[in-house]
């Protein structure tokens, strides 16, 4: 049907001035602005962030609980995972170096899932960019010190415990 | 006249000239400063805020990275014609602003045809675009200065219509009388005499103001998404800046036409904040000059405010919309006005 045109004239006005209201409560302080100061406020992360794949420590061992078995560096798309085993001691495998170059890393998370320790976890760290690709390569040291802390319900129980 | 009364006569007139001149790169200055702001509050974002406190300096740093552009001529433009026109965008843009009151005795030029004036020169304005759509030899500079030339003609004739109603009402063409006779508190002001006609005039002033302007809603000879820039596609450096120069001097000029002619100009709303000011009593304090100036200013940035809100919040017309607009609803809803307004003035006004 079509409308008239005194309802043309006043509908246009209408909707103008619902239009003028929209953008006015907006102006007002009813909505603060959305832009986050990067540099010198830093964003808050949710809680579920996923980072690039680090290996957090445990504080009792002072190291990541990883036994070099390699899941993560069979499974890896881009093969960026180099990892050589320290078997010195039989019963307790691991890393003598664990490399990952980052510059090639897709973030897809499949060393995570396949680890069988759940000791490579994403972290939290997004400020990744260097002035040299040799610095997107993170050694183990580095690897362990931005994973930070495995939380306290998943470290390893203390020798004793295991003993008795 | 002597020689040295000639010379001290042309001093003043320099003088006057260069205080136009920088208060009109100060206000744009502002102007495109406060303009970033609201929209960027309108659109939840903060806006610029990194250039000094605030982001002050924005916009002079804008205007240094225009003076250190290059100067590009496209080869195949008309070389004078392109150089040019920006000047003869600019400079009626620049002296709209003569006759304005700024304040109580703060009028550069006190002309007795200060309407016909500014309805005058601010349209000369638009052969300088048309000029500079035809120099730059590109199909979308010259699409965006037809279309500039067919909106500035669509959209003068409701001015002319509008800024009639406010003339005959106060029966003078002179800005700074129909300014001193506005004045008593905001009862007198012309908006709110009312005399129904004169409201209906400003709203048709502001409308068709805004597409004088070549604000949002209006903006068809420069639309981005159609037409890459418009008429100043093929400009750079400081020819472009002289372009936005003039965009923007033209946007405070509507404002302050408007404040002039139906909120008051420079009279305080009401007589006890700042005196009732006329001329005379201006020239002997040199204070209500100031305060006066203060009002004005304050209002012409209201008004300034309101004219961002609706930029920032209506989409662009399309060419018959904008077309249609004038010639259907603005020239017979200016026409019918007039008659009305002339009729009251005849019959009905009291002496």
């Amino acid at each position: 049907m079509k409308s008239s045109y005194l309802e043309d004239f006043i509908n246009s006005f209408v909707s103008i001035a619902k239009g003028l209201w929209v953008t006015v409560t907006h102006w007002s302080v009813l909505r603060p602005s959305v832009t986050e100061l990067y540099p010198d406020v830093m964003p808050k992360l949710p809680e579920n962030y996923r980072g690039m794949p680090t290996l957090p420590v445990d504080p009792k061992t002072g190291r990541s609980p990883c036994i070099a078995c390699g899941a993560c560096a069979r499974i890896c798309p881009e093969h960026i995972i180099k990892i050589e085993v320290d078997a010195s001691d039989p019963k307790n495998r691991k890393p003598a170096a664990f490399e990952i170059d980052i510059s090639r890393c897709m973030w897809c998370g499949l060393c995570m899932e396949v680890c069988p320790k759940n000791c490579i976890r994403p972290g939290r760290d997004f400020e990744l960019a260097c002035y040299d690709r040799k610095g997107m390569i993170y050694t183990l040291d580095k690897l362990q010190s931005m994973g930070g802390e495995l939380p306290a319900e998943e470290q390893e129980p203390a020798e004793s415990d295991e003993g008795s | 006249m002597d020689l040295l009364g000639l010379v001290k006569e042309l001093g003043i007139i320099v003088a006057i000239a260069v205080a136009v001149l920088l208060f009109v790169l100060v206000a744009v200055l502002y102007l495109v400063l406060k303009l970033r702001w609201v929209i960027a509050r309108i659109q939840s974002r903060l806006g610029p805020n990194r250039t000094g406190p605030w982001g002050v300096a924005q916009t002079v740093a804008d205007a240094l990275k225009l003076f250190q552009k290059e100067d590009i001529i496209p080869c195949g433009a008309d070389k004078w014609l392109f150089t040019i026109a920006p000047a003869i965008v600019f400079i009626p843009a620049y002296l709209v602003y003569v006759v304005i009151p700024f304040g109580a005795g703060l009028t550069p030029r006190s002309l007795d045809v200060g309407v016909i004036y500014i309805s005058a020169i601010s349209s000369v304005g638009l052969i300088g675009i048309v000029i500079a759509g035809w120099a730059s030899n590109n199909k979308w500079s010259l699409l965006g200065a037809f279309r500039g030339a067919s909106q500035l003609i669509a959209y003068e004739v409701p001015i002319i219509l509008a800024l009639a109603a406010p003339v005959l009402v106060t029966g003078t063409l002179n800005l700074d009388k129909i300014v001193i006779a506005q004045g008593g508190g905001f009862w007198h002001w012309n908006i709110f005499t009312g005399i129904p006609m004169l409201p209906l005039a400003f709203l048709i002033m502001l409308i068709a103001g805004l597409a004088e302007i070549n604000v949002t809603p209006f903006d068809i000879m420069e639309a981005e998404s159609e037409l890459v820039a418009g008429f100043n596609t093929e400009y750079s450096g400081m020819k472009f800046a002289l372009f936005f120069l003039a965009e923007f001097a033209a946007s405070f000029t509507l404002a302050a036409v408007i404040v002039t002619l139906f909120l008051g100009g420079y009279q305080p709303p009401l007589p006890v904040m700042g005196a009732q000011v006329t001329g005379k009593l201006a020239g002997l304090i040199p204070w209500f000059a100031l305060i006066s100036l203060g009002w004005f200013l304050f209002k012409c940035w209201v008004v300034v405010l309101g004219i961002m809100w609706i930029r920032s919040t209506l989409p662009r017309v399309r060419v018959d919309q904008l077309m249609n607009l004038s010639w259907k609803a603005l020239i017979p809803a200016g026409l019918v006005n007039l008659l009305a307004t002339g009729a009251y003035v005849a019959f009905w006004m009291p002496k």
